[in-house]
């Protein structure tokens, strides 16, 4: 079964999935010391968590996805797909790679799980082998990660993290515009995307996480503690 | 006005003046041979930039402020997009049923609908319309028409980003701050496209992407992508630290400059974004 997950990234960001990982697991130990006269529940979702950092661990997600469709895709492109436009998908992985390790950093340093590990991420229910395939699912996930952005950009109660994202947030709509533009120029802002009062669309964080979980094992995201008001 | 600064920024656009300024009279006939080293089209852009960010910060606290910002950046880009379409100059590249023409009148309706709804929002206190937009030679070639494209397009992404925690301060009234960056979005898509287009017919822009790479103008105004004022909150786009993290190096794996550079867009002060829109249009 074709499987994204990190099996494959180089040591030094091996490295650094070690070093991040050992503030989550001592926080596992932690947990398992709990009163042995009460049941510790199986947890059945991978919680984002709530607030800004919530928020944060939520574009984690979506970035750590990305990257390892992006991961997958290139690593192992369809004989259609031309030189030059994976390269293009190249250089947008860079791009989702920084930006998830830059959330993951950032989460860590707030004390939270920004752990890239215990994610196991896999597009084998998807078809990836001509490139009008690569490019329609490229162009879905960039499409999400806009819509996110424009959906959960105003939660933010800190004007830091909301500037982290706004950040992100164009560069997202770049990527778009990039891979709509090798599938059908005239595309890049189409009624799909842009509504009739010329707005980007949205999407809630539930909506996305929904899409995302079709791509993610053991547990599923969920955006149940998420800021939507 | 500080004249040091000035000629402090001026420095930065032309490392050379330096040897050649010795008073402020130098430094204005400079500015004459500094225009000469850009693309036509570019050239007033670039001699703005460099009063732009001697005098530039975000000065706007009312959502309403904000909204007319907005609302005159989207003024200029109905009707510079609005001009291109009826120019002479471009009617051989812009011809009905290119896709060309279709991608600028997309671009062009979407200010049109940004224009409407900003409008609608701001009621009895949205400001007028300028009277007129003077591009000057903006229409003379394609190139110089998309070199302004991606200037207005790039500088919007900029502009909007840059007030978004001013609208989060002002409490979001209405949602307005997910509407702005709703917009935010479709500029930034705007952007991209342009920046292709371009890419296609300018060799300046030969090897550019949708996205950013440093803070490279290629041809269109340097001042579009330096940073603004202060350049602690608008960096530069060649910014590739975020809250005093060296991204290239302190993330467990190494980037370069560029790679982490288009991996973040980096947001402008309305100050110097009104004043690169005025070093380009005058209105």
């Amino acid at each position: 079964m074709p499987n994204a997950s990190f099996s494959s990234v180089e040591p030094a960001r091996r490295r650094f999935l070690r070093s991040a990982g050992t503030a989550v697991a001592a926080s596992l130990v932690l947990a398992a010391c709990g009163d042995d006269n009460t049941p510790t529940p199986v947890p059945t979702v991978l919680s984002l968590g709530s607030g800004d950092m919530g928020l944060l661990s939520y574009f984690l997600r979506l970035k750590q996805v990305q990257a390892a469709f992006y991961e997958k895709v290139t690593t192992a492109p369809p004989a259609s797909l031309p030189a030059a436009e994976l390269d293009l998908l190249k250089e947008i992985l860079l791009h989702k790679q920084i930006q998830r390790d830059y959330l993951a950093n950032l989460l860590s340093q707030n004390s939270q799980n920004g752990l890239l590990t215990g994610v196991e991420i896999s597009f084998s229910s998807l078809s990836l082998t001509t490139r009008a395939e690569v490019l329609e699912a490229a162009r879905k996930f960039e499409d999400l990660g806009v819509a996110a952005m424009n959906g959960a950009g105003k939660y933010f109660s800190s004007t830091t993290f909301l500037a982290v994202a706004s950040r992100l947030a164009s560069v997202e709509a770049r990527h778009a515009t990039a891979v709509r533009d090798l599938i059908q120029p005239s595309s890049f802002a189409a009624s799909d995307v842009v509504d009739a009062e010329g707005l980007g669309v949205s999407s809630t964080p539930t909506a996305v996480v929904t899409e995302l979980n079709k791509y993610v094992s053991p547990l599923p995201f969920s955006a149940a503690s998420l800021p939507n008001s | 006005m500080n004249l040091f600064k000035i000629i402090a920024d001026l420095e930065k656009v032309d490392p050379e003046m330096t040897a050649r300024l010795t008073h402020r009279r130098s430094a204005l006939t400079l500015l004459g041979d500094l225009s000469k080293k850009f693309a036509l089209a570019a050239a007033p852009i670039a001699i703005g930039s460099a009063f732009n960010k001697a005098m530039g910060q975000n000065t706007l606290s009312a959502v309403n402020d904000v909204l007319n910002f907005a609302l005159t950046l989207e003024y200029l880009e109905e009707d510079f997009y609005a001009q291109a379409l009826a120019a002479p100059t471009l009617a051989a590249n812009l011809t009905t049923g290119s896709a060309a023409r279709n991608a600028i009148q997309t671009i062009k309706n979407h200010e049109t609908a940004h224009v409407t709804l900003l409008k609608g929002a701001l009621g009895t206190a949205a400001v007028a319309r300028p009277a007129s937009f003077n591009f000057g030679t903006a229409f003379a070639t394609y190139a110089s028409f998309l070199t302004f494209a991606q200037a207005f397009e790039d500088t919007g992404v900029r502009a909007y980003k840059g007030q978004a925690g001013t609208l989060k301060t002002a409490g979001n009234p209405n949602n307005v701050l997910q509407t702005a960056l709703q917009i935010h979005s479709v500029e930034a898509r705007h952007a991209a496209h342009v920046r292709y287009m371009r890419r296609a017919v300018d060799p300046l822009a030969a090897s550019q992407y949708g996205w950013v790479t440093n803070a490279e103008a290629n041809g269109a105004p340097a001042a579009v992508y330096n940073a603004g004022n202060p350049a602690t909150t608008f960096p530069a786009e060649s910014n590739f630290t975020q809250a005093a993290l060296d991204l290239r190096t302190q993330l467990g794996t190494t980037y370069t400059a560029a790679e982490v550079s288009e991996a973040f867009d980096e947001a402008l002060d309305n100050t110097t974004v009104l004043a690169i829109a005025r070093s380009a249009a005058t209105f």
